[in-house]
């Protein structure tokens, strides 16, 4: 795939990583104490306590690993010349050095199916004389 | 029980008659049409252009200017992305109610990352014809040193087959 459409992927990696980092954390975070008024809140089900712990670290591994991802990949942009002025110069150079080039390859092309017809007829010529069906000039 | 009949077909093909006697007698074709068109109440256009972001309602974040560096901007809107996310996980655990403006943020972010890599692609449709361009006269170079090769070729053989001939 082009590098273009892999960025493209890339920034869609991200979004949907970010997405699903954000809604995991808010839906599986245990609530919280909030004033001195209200009691403790109700400890978690007996959720194993690793997942909670070791997710938000998957997660924000795996968004720091696209974002990586994604700088190698702008980094991997052949954006050589600047502009779209350069480029159409150089299209416009490249178009007349085709054209120059077309134009020798007809000539050749020419002359080399001269010359096969040259050829054929000699042939013709030189066989009608093997097989005597011709006197020669 | 009555349904709707399809419209007949244009009566243009009464025009065509002759067609086959006389190609000339027949109307020619419609030219191109060049500019906006009308197309089912919708305004098109024949000119392929991306619309800028502002057309589309969209906050520009990058600076405007005829010579984007595009790698800078995608690098440091990518930095600003992990930013808001991070602000966005801050403020969902002190200020839980503010999340909105946050979230359109984010996606104004992506907004600008996915315009500026489109406006690569016309970019890229121009280097991909320079390299075809190149690919074009390179096999053409090809061709016609192979032509000369042959050419040289038959005529050594030529020349040895008079030879034997006058040898004989």
């Amino acid at each position: 795939m082009d590098i273009i459409s892999q960025l493209q992927e890339q920034v869609d990696t991200l979004a949907s990583l970010a997405f699903n980092t954000i809604g995991t954390l808010q839906r599986d975070a245990p609530p919280v104490r909030l004033s001195s008024n209200y009691p403790e809140p109700p400890p978690p089900p007996a959720n194993p306590a690793e997942d909670i712990a070791e997710q938000p670290k998957q997660m924000s591994a795996a968004l720091v690993k696209a974002a990586k991802q994604f700088d190698a990949l702008v980094t991997a942009l052949p954006l050589s010349e600047g502009g779209e002025e350069a480029q159409l110069k150089r299209i416009a150079e490249l178009q007349a050095e085709n054209d120059a080039v077309g134009q020798e390859l007809q000539k050749q092309l020419e002359a080399a199916e001269k010359e096969l017809k040259q050829v054929v007829e000699l042939f013709g010529q030189a066989t009608d004389n093997c097989l005597n069906l011709k006197k020669p000039d | 029980m009555a349904a709707a009949t399809y419209p007949p077909p244009p009566p243009y093909y009464r025009l065509y008659k002759d067609y086959l006697q006389d190609p000339k007698s027949a109307p020619e074709p419609p030219p191109p049409v060049e500019g906006t068109y009308l197309c089912y109440g919708g305004n098109y256009t024949t000119d392929d252009v991306i619309p800028s972001l502002e057309d589309q309602g969209v906050r520009q974040l990058y600076p405007k200017g005829p010579n984007v560096d595009f790698k800078k901007e995608l690098r440091s809107l990518n930095r600003e992305l992990q930013l808001h996310i991070l602000e966005l996980a801050d403020v969902l655990v002190e200020r839980p109610s503010q999340y909105a403006r946050r979230v359109e943020d984010i996606s104004l972010i992506f907004k600008n990352l996915h315009h500026l890599l489109n406006s690569l692609r016309p970019h890229q449709a121009r280097a991909t014809l320079i390299h075809i361009l190149e690919l074009q006269i390179q096999r053409r170079k090809q061709a016609v040193e192979d032509i000369k090769r042959r050419r040289e070729e038959a005529q050594k053989l030529l020349k040895e087959a008079v030879g034997t001939l006058e040898g004989q």
